[in-house]
């Protein structure tokens, strides 16, 4: 542990120092994270007894015990509510928020630039402009869809729609003002602009029924937490956070710049592929569940870097765990601000991300100009 | 080492070379045209198959090399460069210099022509074997996101997949280079001279165990004092001479040129000029080149790998009158 002793063992110490630290790291960090989602659960519209916790050891011990009585198994109209739609909420958030911190420190890398954010850079809004279309558009063609294909629809035409923003934010800032965060961003309010209009559109053409489903994707919200749809957001989540920490080293050598990166031997065409897939992936199913949620995926990698430092090795789990305990936080007071009522939660990250995107702006420009 | 006899002393292709092709269409015709084994002037002149067998032991071929940029075109360039051999590459700005390296690096794909690397075409390489076999050291240093030093320097050996190794190259590689103290601190707190230093190391630590590779590095020493000047330049050369790898470097000092290479490529208008020894003969070639006057003098200095009997000279540039400036770089 310590670096105390012999000049022998003070290399090994040194080195073991650094896991030694992350792992205690990790372990207050997960810690505190429980913490927050048990006080997260007790606030809300019902009140929850601390009773209610053990609802579910109750049920197994009664199901395993089929001859007591069904009355005293019951459970309870607060329990309810906090197994079947906060704990889910809150796991929902949590998964979510994992989500828009991956993919904000992904775009971050493969921009070489804090400032890039799926939301800013028009990515979720295109998300969020396929997912319109496909409601209004798709739903007056009748296309003849099995049942089961249903589901799978949304996000899928969310992920295309991710992904043709990507690559066209790839393509069109690389030829209007190469390497320059201004070109980006630029690029980035005109796809936003673009994506809006036919958001719009659809909103226009929409009849009543698709009005109120397309107002939660512009709002972003968290209320369509269900246990089944938790699960596969889990599963998807972990995945995607598998395979891209693979990516990790490589985006590394990408903040050499491309030239250098590929001179270290770095495949950068397969290399940007790649992530820009798994942005577009992530992206799309985040935004087909639960709308446009801004500014996690700039304020969480921002954080993770000012905490454990640009190696995109610690940066990508770090970032995921932080949007994590974010969105959590988001979504716990846009549920009890205006208890029976709830705000939706991109409102309250928009609110609070936009002042922090302008400090982050003005801190960058301060320190090197805004061409780099 | 070896190539300097094999190689005509002091090639001057100027007088062969179609005229100025600056704004022009590159012509096809001329490109295809090997133009080394055709104007040699000496009686050593190879015959086809020598150059072939030439052309599969040389570490670098380029194979009438063009390329085609934007308002620009670039070469034919037919070079040929033997393992652990030394070449500055010298040539006023916007000659050309860089956009060779480039050719060199495989960071441009040759439009006509050909580049050959260790006897296969540079095209086929793998990225990771080819980061493996030759490092390039680039003219901007930026990194984005303020990376730690360390991390900076570790990068030169991402392609390998293990490697138990690396911190003690690391910390090696940036002593080597002048920036052991520096291991500690973040890059874009760095001056630009030692980030040119930390750059360098990268370069070191990437070839560190390899034999007989290949060091590319544009303008290495443009930021540096004097002093640090010397030291780089010994800590590249004791580099790349303790591993047999070769070193190519684009330069502007004329005197760093002379002082520690084997030879020199003088490039000019996107052609290649010359291929000359750093001797003294070479001094009216670099006048011409540049518009200047040269004066010479003798250096004390020798250098480690030099064969024997070679004289190092130093040079004092002068502006020469004007007219004749006018009437060289017309000619």
């Amino acid at each position: 542990m310590s670096a105390i002793g012999s000049g022998q063992a003070a290399p090994t110490a040194a080195m073991f120092s650094l896991p030694n630290g992350a792992v205690a790291l990790w372990c207050g960090m997960a810690v505190a994270l429980c913490a927050g989602v048990l006080v997260a659960a007790q606030f809300g519209a019902v009140s929850v007894q601390p009773g209610d916790w053990w609802a579910p050891w109750n049920a197994l011990h009664h199901w395993l015990n089929v001859d007591s009585s069904q009355a005293a198994s019951r459970p309870s109209g607060s329990a309810h509510v906090l197994w079947h739609i906060r704990i889910p909420r809150i796991v929902f958030a949590l998964g979510i928020g994992a989500a828009l911190g991956l993919t904000g420190a992904l775009t971050q890398g493969l921009f070489r630039n804090p400032l890039a954010d799926p939301g800013l850079l028009g990515v979720t809004s295109g998300a969020a402009c396929a997912a319109a279309l496909s409601i209004v558009v798709l739903a007056s063609l009748q296309l003849p869809l099995p049942m089961q294909w249903r589901p799978y629809l949304l996000p899928l035409s969310a992920f295309t729609g991710a992904l043709l923003v990507c690559f066209v934010l790839d393509r069109v800032s690389r030829w209007l003002v190469p390497g320059s965060i201004a070109g980006l961003l630029l690029t980035g309010v005109a796809l936003n602009a673009v994506a809006a209009s036919v958001i719009g559109l659809c909103t226009y053409l929409a009849t009543d029924e698709q009005l109120r489903s397309l107002s939660f994707w512009t709002l972003g919200s968290l209320a369509g937490a269900t246990w089944p749809l938790v699960e596969a957001l889990l599963v998807l989540t972990a995945w995607a956070g598998w395979r891209t920490s693979l990516l990790a080293r490589q985006l590394n050598a990408l903040a050499l710049g491309e030239a250098a990166a590929a001179h270290v031997g770095i495949h950068v065409n397969r290399l940007r592929t790649r992530v820009t897939v798994w942005v577009a992936f992530v992206c799309g199913f985040a935004v087909a569940w639960c709308g446009m949620i801004g500014f996690v995926g700039l304020i969480a990698p921002h954080l993770a870097r000012t905490w454990v430092g640009p190696d995109q090795r610690r940066l990508l789990p770090w970032s995921a765990f932080i949007g994590a305990c974010l969105l959590l936080l988001a979504d716990t007071i846009a549920r009890t601000l205006v208890i029976p009522a709830e705000v939706p939660v991109g409102i309250f990250t928009a609110l609070l991300g936009g002042p922090f995107f302008l400090v982050m702006l003005r801190a960058m420009v301060r320190q090197r100009g805004l061409q780099t | 080492m070896s190539t300097v006899v094999q190689m005509p002393l002091r090639t001057d292709y100027a007088e062969r070379l179609p005229p100025d092709c600056l704004m022009s269409e590159c012509g096809t015709q001329q490109s295809v045209e090997p133009l080394v084994e055709s104007s040699v002037e000496s009686s050593v002149e190879p015959s086809v198959e020598a150059s072939l067998e030439l052309r599969t032991d040389a570490l670098v071929n380029l194979n009438a090399a063009t390329l085609r940029l934007p308002g620009h075109c670039f070469g034919p360039f037919s070079l040929r460069l033997q393992a652990g051999e030394r070449v500055a590459i010298l040539g006023p700005s916007g000659a050309g210099k860089s956009t060779l390296l480039k050719l060199m690096s495989a960071e441009y794909a040759a439009h006509s022509g050909e580049v050959f690397f260790e006897g296969q075409v540079l095209r086929a390489w793998q990225a990771a074997d080819l980061a493996r076999r030759r490092a390039v050291l680039p003219q901007s240093h930026a990194v984005a996101f303020d990376l730690p030093v360390s991390l900076v320097v570790s990068l030169g050996r991402v392609a390998r997949l293990h490697d138990p190794d690396q911190a003690l190259i690391v910390t090696k590689a940036l002593q080597l280079a002048q920036a052991g103290h520096l291991a500690a601190r973040r890059f874009d707190t760095l001056s630009g001279g030692e980030q040119a230093r930390v750059q360098l190391a990268r370069i070191f630590a990437q070839l560190w165990e390899e034999e007989g590779a290949l060091l590319l590095v544009d303008e290495p020493l443009a930021s540096l004092d004097p002093g640090l000047q010397f030291d780089l330049m010994d800590a590249m050369q004791t580099f790349s001479q303790a591993r047999g790898h070769a070193l190519v470097a684009v330069l502007h000092d004329i005197n760093q040129a002379l002082s520690s290479f084997d030879r020199l490529w003088l490039i000019n208008q996107g052609r290649m000029q010359a291929d000359i020894a750093p001797d003294a003969d070479a001094v009216p070639t670099l006048e011409a080149l540049y518009g200047i006057g040269l004066r010479t003098v003798l250096s004390t200095e020798s250098h480690p790998g030099d064969q024997g009997g070679r004289r190092r000279i130093a040079v004092v540039p002068y502006r020469r009158a004007r007219s004749a400036v006018v009437a060289t770089s017309s000619a």
